[in-house]
């Protein structure tokens, strides 16, 4: 059988001398789930986008049906039956479902938009491949994983043969990444091949067929799903072993943190955290579970001082946290990872060295007088780049010139680089690559050996589930379950929690609270 | 790869990004030059002669170059002025009113029996400094504390302190005989000396270049300045680092402000005028927003961009002058400098053409393919 789509030997170098593709070969059956996995950095994006028109390979040629073709733009992918969904949606909020579906080739009656044409269009298709979606509501108020089926009913109503889906369960949890992979099925069966973008090894293991691996900006090799293990796959993605569990916690410490009917409000008076209690022990993790928007940012927040505490306190070693600034709450010892390193963790147009220095401007070692001691921050800088091995430049250069990993290392090594007594920690390892991650989950255990109390919250959950010692699952502002971590607890388990449809009754949570 | 190394490849990469941008700067500067050029053929009788005045009379006499270095302290200071509110990511625009808010203050002392001895020319260099930070923090604290927008009030800011000036001078400071627009002239011990006799450069170009030095180091070597950038940069980082936003915004506008008041007093007291009248800059206080964007807020490159700026400046108004040539062809120059220079374009190069031909050398070849 001859392959329905081929790349064959892509080069792609970027403007300023980055090797994204690297002689990059990829063979797609037609009627597979076909993954392409790899580290960030690893060049699936770039070889997706050139695939989709919207870069173009500086050496190499691409075959769809055994013809050669270059597309100049996404629009003539499309036309050749070509579809992509994007991380990052491209849907209009306030339009309906069905007029983002048929936006751009509406269905005409004489010169007016036949709406009643372009709905019964959008339900037949939504039937046809099972991505059940009401046509009818503005797209901003469905939850993500609907607005992710609005955009494949997109490519769908453009007539894709073939569907490029970017890291598709990234923004899903448990239960809609089951609806996405019954929705794969169902293209597949009906003749569509699917071309899945991912990181997440058990994903990848469960839906695909066959399994491209890139490294480097080169293709590692091509495997077939049932010949692998999540093991060797990772060994093949990152070119070494790789340890994808940590030790647990091995004592447990005194307490650290303890939150005491604690109240969070919005700006318009909304509760996000309502009466929640809940207590930290030095040297453990305990982790924030919970489909996201339902109070866990909102309390990490709130302790880190960036939002005010509406009622109840949060005690740092006995003292109450609420009239401290956050500069007061730093020098005692809290730390913390914010949710997003761009928009609230760095500064991406300042230097590194000033992004590592940026919490301590207090500090006499860095700051006399109120001038800066540059020769101070640089060794700060060189020394924090060595221990936590940021790929940069050096000190001088630009946060935004860093690939996400290294951004995240950027923050975690500022954050880490005093042993905290509290450590605030929100998606550490959002869009960074297998081997950052790996880095950082240790950086993690590390301080908590060392004796800090650590607060996670991850939508991811396989994270949650290798990095806490103890779960409480977060449902509208409260904690409905409570876990002592171990080998049986299953992410189904925390789903149904975290969706609302069981809780625990306080005598089962007392286990899991301590 | 080892620290040297390291160091030396980050030296290497600054010198490469100041060549890239003065490039950049050069290259905008030259086309816009054609395009005046152009223009001129369009509207000059004889184009070639004055396009020659616009590029060379500033240089041609002693009084003309007085003119132009005059104008380029000036440049420099509004220029610092905006860099800062700039580098903080504040829009305030309120240098204007700042000049003029400092020059009356620096008129009052002037005109005082203070300014009738040795204290008159620093005491008036203070005072103007003191009212322009004053009246650049208005807006800033209006911002923090009641969420006003700080262009707005800073742009109305300045129709005030104009107005201000306007009705005091009319009516208030002493004037040589009633119904001129002008004050007494300061006493000789509150004008600035100046450097070159027989020319406007005075001690204003030595505050000018003071000036870069310490904004320089206020936000290159002090905390102030790294909070500043921070600032800048991303407020909500800022924010969860634990530094305080808003009195940064707030001093920032507030020293910005003193940088105003200072270039009033230079108006007044420099040698140019050596009085107060109505309506005196001459819209040149805005001009420091040009100024910032083309050196990219940068303090030390602030006096470079204002060296070919202020001689563009003084090419026009010689034109305007001594030629048929109007000296509105000249704002069309600086806009289309701002323009190139904003939209952060770069010189057509290999990529451009390679792309034109690329595109054009790979539709025939696809056609081959049917």
């Amino acid at each position: 059988m001859s392959a329905l789509l081929e790349a064959i030997g892509i080069g792609k170098t970027y403007p300023g001398g980055v090797v994204a593709n690297d002689g990059v070969n990829l063979s797609v059956n037609a009627g597979e789930v076909h993954a392409v996995v790899g580290e960030n950095g690893a060049g699936k994006s770039t070889l997706m986008k050139i695939l989709f028109g919207i870069e173009h390979a500086d050496r190499g040629e691409l075959r769809l049906d055994g013809k050669v073709v270059s597309f100049a733009n996404p629009r003539e992918a499309i036309n050749s039956g070509i579809g992509m969904v994007f991380q990052h949606f491209s849907l209009v909020p306030s339009f309906s479902v069905y007029e983002n579906v048929v936006l751009g080739s509406e269905p005409h009656a004489g010169i007016r938009f036949d709406r009643q044409k372009a709905i019964a269009a959008v339900r037949a298709l939504s039937e046809k491949f099972r991505l059940s979606v009401d046509p009818l509501p503005p797209v901003g108020q469905l939850p993500v994983g609907q607005q992710q089926r609005v955009e494949i009913l997109k490519a769908l109503y453009r007539d894709a043969r073939i569907l490029i889906l970017d890291e598709p369960t990234a923004v899903l949890a448990p239960q809609e990444v089951e609806e996405l992979f019954v929705a794969v099925r169902a293209l597949v069966e009906q003749g569509r091949t699917v071309i899945f973008i991912a990181h997440k090894l058990p994903e990848v293991l469960e839906i695909s067929d066959r399994i491209t691996v890139m490294r480097g900006g080169k293709t590692v090799g091509q495997v077939a799903a049932r010949d692998v293990t999540e093991q060797s796959l990772a060994t093949m993605m990152v070119g070494r072993e790789v340890a994808l569990r940590v030790d647990r916690a091995s004592n447990d410490g005194a307490m650290a943190c303890e939150i005491k009917a604690l109240k969070v409000k919005s700006e318009s008076g909304a509760l996000l955290v309502d009466d929640l209690n809940l207590r930290v022990h030095a040297g453990e993790i305990v982790g924030l579970v919970g489909v996201e928007g339902n109070g866990q940012s909102e309390l990490l927040e709130a302790i880190a001082g960036l939002r005010p505490i509406a009622d109840g306190v949060a005690y740092l070693d006995g003292t109450s946290l609420s009239p401290l600034s956050v500069l007061e709450r730093r020098a005692r010892g809290l730390a913390s990872i914010p949710e997003d390193r761009i928009a609230r963790g760095l500064a991406s147009g300042s230097s590194v060295a000033e992004n590592l220095v940026a919490t301590r401007l207090d500090d006499p070692r860095y700051v006399r007088n109120g001038l800066l001691d540059l020769k101070a921050i640089k060794a700060n800088a060189e020394k924090l780049i060595e221990r936590f091995s940021i790929r940069v430049g050096g000190p001088g250069a630009a946060v935004s010139t860093l690939s996400g990993g290294n951004m995240q290392k950027v923050v975690v090594a500022r954050e880490l680089s005093e042993q905290p007594r509290l450590l605030l920690v929100n998606q550490p390892t959002r869009g960074v690559d297998l081997g950052a991650t790996q880095f950082i989950w240790k950086s993690l255990t590390q301080a908590r050996d060392a004796g800090a109390a650590v607060l996670l919250s991850s939508a991811d959950l396989s994270e949650l589930l290798a990095l806490s010692d103890r779960l409480v699952v977060f449902y509208r502002g409260r904690i409905v379950a409570a876990f002592l971590n171990s080998d049986t607890l299953t992410p189904e388990t925390l789903g149904t929690y975290m969706l609302g449809i069981a809780s625990q009754t306080p005598e089962e949570m007392q286990g899991g609270l301590r | 790869m080892s620290m040297t190394t390291q160091a030396e490849l980050s030296r290497r990469d600054r010198l490469k990004t100041i060549r890239r941008e003065a490039g950049r700067a050069l290259g905008a500067a030259l086309i816009a030059l054609g395009i005046a050029f152009i223009i001129v053929l369009f509207t000059s009788k004889a184009p070639l002669e004055a396009f020659n005045v616009l590029l060379t009379a500033p240089m041609s006499r002693p009084r003309t170059i007085g003119l132009w270095i005059d104008d380029v302290a000036k440049l420099t200071i509004t220029g610092l002025a905006f860099s800062l509110v700039f580098q903080a990511r504040q829009f305030s625009m309120g240098v204007q009113g700042q000049v003029y808010v400092g020059a009356l203050a620096a008129a009052y002392v002037a005109l005082s029996p203070i300014g009738a001895t040795w204290a008159g020319l620093p005491v008036g260099v203070f005072c103007a400094m003191l009212a322009g930070a004053f009246w650049g923090f208005i807006p800033g604290i209006a911002k923090v504390k009641f969420g006003a927008n700080e262009i707005v009030s800073s742009l109305m800011l300045n129709y005030i302190a104009i107005e201000l000036c306007n009705f005091l001078v009319r009516t208030n400071l002493p004037k040589p005989q009633p119904g001129v627009l002008t004050t007494n002239n300061f006493p000789e011990t509150a004008v600035f000396p100046p450097l070159v006799d027989g020319t406007r450069i005075d001690l204003g170009l030595i505050f000018a270049l003071v000036a870069v030095l310490a904004v320089w180091f206020a936000l290159y070597r002090t905390s102030w300045g790294l909070k500043l950038r921070l600032v800048g940069h991303n407020a909500n980082f800022a924010e969860y680092a634990g530094i305080r936003s808003t009195a940064i915004m707030v001093s920032a506008m507030t020293a910005a402000g003193a940088l105003g008041g200072l270039l009033g007093s230079m108006f007044v007291q420099g040698q140019t005028y050596g009085y107060l009248t109505v309506l005196f800059e001459g819209n040149l206080a805005f001009e420091g927003i040009l100024v910032a964007i083309v050196a990219r807020s940068r303090p030390l490159a602030v006096p470079v961009v204002a060296l070919f700026y202020g001689y563009l400046r003084q090419g026009a108004q010689l034109m305007n002058l001594r030629t048929d040539v109007p000296s509105e062809v000249i704002g069309v120059v600086t806009a289309i400098i701002i323009l190139l220079v904003a939209s952060s374009f770069s010189m057509p190069g290999r990529q451009f053409w390679a792309r034109i031909m690329g595109r054009s050398a790979a539709a025939p070849a696809l056609e081959a393919q049917k």
